[in-house]
């Protein structure tokens, strides 16, 4: 099977997991139109492991279905309010009134604990095999080692510290991002993290991390058409009312040479 | 006397009922649909419906929650509060007012998206309130009270101890101002003097 078909079912598979699992709108899934590239995909499977990976992609489909049903029950039930409003009055209200939103439709249980027999015989177990006290406080034979001094150099060596404070380097790092951008409102995010050697590419995916999860900058992606660009913030910023999640990225190094041979 | 003979066994069942709800014997309280079916027979429903009504004159209630399909044997029986505490009373219960405050924010948001929420996402509104290390710590304590529960993917649902415990629908209405009534004014002015009151006798209650 052509390797982007199976991308193509892999990814279905994967949005609707996402659907199941984070708690995604279903209705963000354009169903009919999957269901139609998978019409058009179907005469072309040939293996078993094509025509599975079909069958994952239609119970997957049918899942989101399932929950948009869902959705709508609970939508129409005496329990949804629009989770705008409620929010709105989560963030308005001071904590007491919250305090009393809750007291005032609470009914807390009431129980009494008490002493079982397995946990009786538990503590007994404990009791027996506590070691006496003159054999708990066993001095261990350790020999004294007096302070000393190491320089900066050296802890950089030996990995605990970086030569270059982490501050300065995202701030590094998005000077060149806003440069690489010029113009242009993004960069692929493949381009721009592009090194060297492979090292040098995990390495800039890593400041590329902090300088997202930090909102020096955005990432935009395209699942389908497996495309993620990254674009610079003028100044670092907090995204308020914005969804956020973690994105993993994987980087090989098949995947780094590839890329390399293509843009050489 | 086959009328006395009766009264006793229906008098031991209703103890034993008693018993299995009020003293804790595994990890949560309660007693589950079949334990009850087992330690007091088939008409354990009519048991449980006789103690309530005991329970009634004391402020308390049987209350059953269903996790999943509703009528089945792994229901859970509670005994909970009838009415509500007032917030005084829940303070002097261990509960800080920004815990409950919390503890709001984290069900209505849950409540609102359908029953689930991603936990990165509750954290992140309760961070507009409240400090961070506090946000974390906070959720951490009510997942392991059992006010919520979290999945391997970091999704964020209602608890077996909120399902017990909170009225959702109570909850929601509340906090939309839908029931609120001057009773809740009543309410705070009265706990607002009882906080006074315990001010000045520090030594009451110990």
């Amino acid at each position: 099977m052509p390797k982007e078909h199976q991308e193509l079912l892999q990814r279905i598979v994967e949005l609707c997991d996402a659907v199941r699992k984070s708690g995604l709108d279903p209705f963000d899934v354009e169903v009919r139109e999957f269901f139609d590239r998978l019409r058009e995909l179907l005469p072309k499977l040939k293996t078993n492991e094509e025509l599975y990976l079909d069958v994952q992609a239609v119970l997957g489909l049918a899942d989101v279905i399932f929950q948009q049903g869902e959705w709508i029950k609970h939508k129409s039930s005496l329990l949804y309010l629009d989770p705008l409003l409620i929010t709105l009055k989560l963030y308005a209200l001071p904590a007491r009134d919250l305090a009393e939103v809750l007291v005032r439709s609470w009914h807390p249980i009431i129980d009494l604990e008490s002493l079982s027999l397995p946990a009786i015989r538990e503590g007994l177990d404990y009791w027996r095999n506590l070691p006496a006290l003159d054999e708990r406080f066993k001095e261990l034979g350790v020999t004294e080692v007096m302070t000393g001094e190491i320089a900066r150099r050296e802890l950089a060596k030996m990995g605990i510290l970086s030569d270059e404070d982490l501050t300065a380097l995202l701030d590094r790092t998005w000077r060149e991002l806003k440069e690489a951008v010029g113009e242009k409102e993004f960069i692929s995010y493949w381009k721009f993290i592009q090194g060297k050697s492979f090292e040098e590419t995990v390495f800039r995916a890593w400041l590329v991390s902090f300088l997202v999860s930090y909102g020096y900058a955005t990432l935009d992606i395209n699942p389908l058409e497996e495309e993620i660009n990254l674009k610079p913030l003028p100044k670092p910023q907090v995204l308020e009312n914005v969804a956020t999640f973690s994105v993993p990225i994987a980087i090989s190094r098949e995947e780094w040479l590839k890329r390399r041979r293509k843009h050489a | 006397m086959p009328e006395t003979t009766d009264v006793a066994e229906l008098r031991e069942k209703l103890s034993r009922a008693a018993q299995l709800l009020f003293f804790r014997h595994h990890l949560q309280p309660g007693a589950k649909a079949w334990e009850l079916r087992r330690a007091l027979g088939r008409d354990y429903e009519q048991i449980l419906k006789l103690l309530d009504a005991e329970l009634e004159k004391l402020g308390l209630m049987v209350k059953r929650v269903s996790e999943g399909e509703e009528g089945s044997e792994s229901d859970r029986y509670f005994i909970t509060l009838r009415g509500h505490p007032k917030l005084a009373d829940a303070r002097t219960f261990g509960w800080r007012v920004d815990d409950m405050a919390m503890l709001t924010v984290a069900m209505a948001h849950v409540l609102s998206k359908g029953g689930k929420a991603p936990l990165k996402e509750v954290e992140r509104i309760l961070q507009e309130k409240f400090p961070r290390w506090r946000v974390e710590s906070t959720i951490d304590r009510f997942i392991r009270r059992g006010y919520l529960s979290e999945d391997d993917q970091g999704v964020l649902y209602l608890g077996w101890r909120a399902l017990a415990e909170v009225d959702q629908r109570t909850l929601l209405g509340l906090l939309l101002g839908k029931e609120k009534s001057e009773g809740a004014e009543a309410e705070r002015e009265e706990a607002n003097e009882e906080e006074k009151k315990m001010e000045e006798q520090p030594d009451r209650g110990r």
